[in-house]
């Protein structure tokens, strides 16, 4: 059955619950793993991916299925994800996430294996990324979606999209050659 | 990938690559039976939510009013319905006597000139016999002869 089956079951009362469990076990994994990517830790990944499926519980009813219900879907994840970063900056009073405080904690040098060194310092380059162009990054290197997705996705242009996933790349490279 | 492009060095490319797979393999993992878990812990956590909005909307065993008037209520709608009833009867003979006096008028109105003068005319006795019957019961002299 097709998502946008299940979201017309959705809309009926005495197929709702199930017709959810079904879009969400279709696509439970893509949508934490895209969420955990952003945020690296486990526990803060169930707590936005929650936070996603019960917002998605909430507007689906409201979804008007103008776009693709993974597009949408994403778009949630996105919000959700910006919003708990910016909620856990304005907690800890700090500019850098957890994840990247750890990630710098490590010393590079200390690891034996080069391919080590190389993985703690993409980890620090990803963490330093704008949120935004985190996001891009991801969604386009990682889960390969076009320009268009990406840009419905992140609420901005084809070109901004492109933009920012070049920027990202740029910064990348030029952190780890540099650290 | 688009990455790899941006790279001049093969061999860092190389390994970034090998990184960026790490990174990836690593942050597609989930604790297990996380997923076969999870379906079950959202739908739990919306029926908590709904039960809760619910109950907020329509408190169930909310604590009891009670009124500091309920001991009076019946004398209150006592009090009411004899007020209603008072002012109803009050409003109902107003109207009455109103559209009597406007009738007897309209009548008076409507009467022919000559029956009017003819009623006095044979009533004029009558009010002078009244008048010296009342006079006499008092015993007042009201003769115009003073001597």
């Amino acid at each position: 059955m097709t998502d946008q089956a299940l979201i017309i079951q959705f809309q009926n009362d005495d197929s709702k619950e199930g017709a959810f469990t079904q879009l969400l076990k279709r696509h439970q994994e893509t949508v934490f793993y895209q969420i955990k990517k952003m945020v690296i830790e486990h526990a803060d990944a169930d707590d936005i991916a929650q936070a996603v499926w019960i917002k998605v519980w909430n507007k689906l009813d409201g979804f008007k299925q103008e776009s693709a219900f993974s597009t949408w879907l994403f778009r949630v994840a996105y919000n959700e994800t910006l919003n708990f970063i910016a909620q856990r900056k304005r907690l800890q009073g700090q500019a850098k996430q957890n994840y990247l405080d750890q990630a710098e904690d490590q010393p590079a040098s200390s690891n034996a294996l080069k391919e080590t060194q190389i993985q703690i310092k993409l980890e620090r380059a990803i963490a330093a990324l704008p949120e935004k162009q985190r996001f891009v990054f991801m969604l386009r290197y990682f889960e390969d979606y076009d320009y268009e997705k990406i840009a419905s996705i992140t609420g901005t242009t084809v070109g901004g999209s492109k933009a920012n996933y070049h920027h990202a790349v740029k910064k990348i490279t030029e952190l780890i050659q540099n650290d | 990938m688009g990455l790899n492009n941006v790279m001049e060095n093969e061999s860092i490319s190389k390994e970034l690559e090998a990184a960026l797979e790490s990174f990836k393999a690593k942050t597609n993992q989930a604790p297990e039976g996380y997923f076969d878990q999870f379906e079950a812990r959202i739908v739990a956590k919306i029926k908590a939510k709904e039960q809760l909005t619910s109950a907020l909307v329509a408190p169930k065993n909310s604590a009891s009013i009670i009124s500091i008037f309920r001991a009076q209520k019946k004398y209150m709608v006592a009090a009411s319905v004899m007020l209603i009833v008072a002012t109803g009867y009050l409003l109902y003979n107003q109207s009455a006597t109103n559209s009597i006096l406007k009738d007897e008028i309209v009548a008076i109105e409507a009467l022919p000139d000559a029956v009017i003068e003819g009623y006095i005319n044979n009533n004029e006795l009558v009010a002078e016999v009244e008048w010296n019957t009342a006079i006499e019961t008092a015993g007042a002299d009201v003769s115009f002869n003073n001597n």
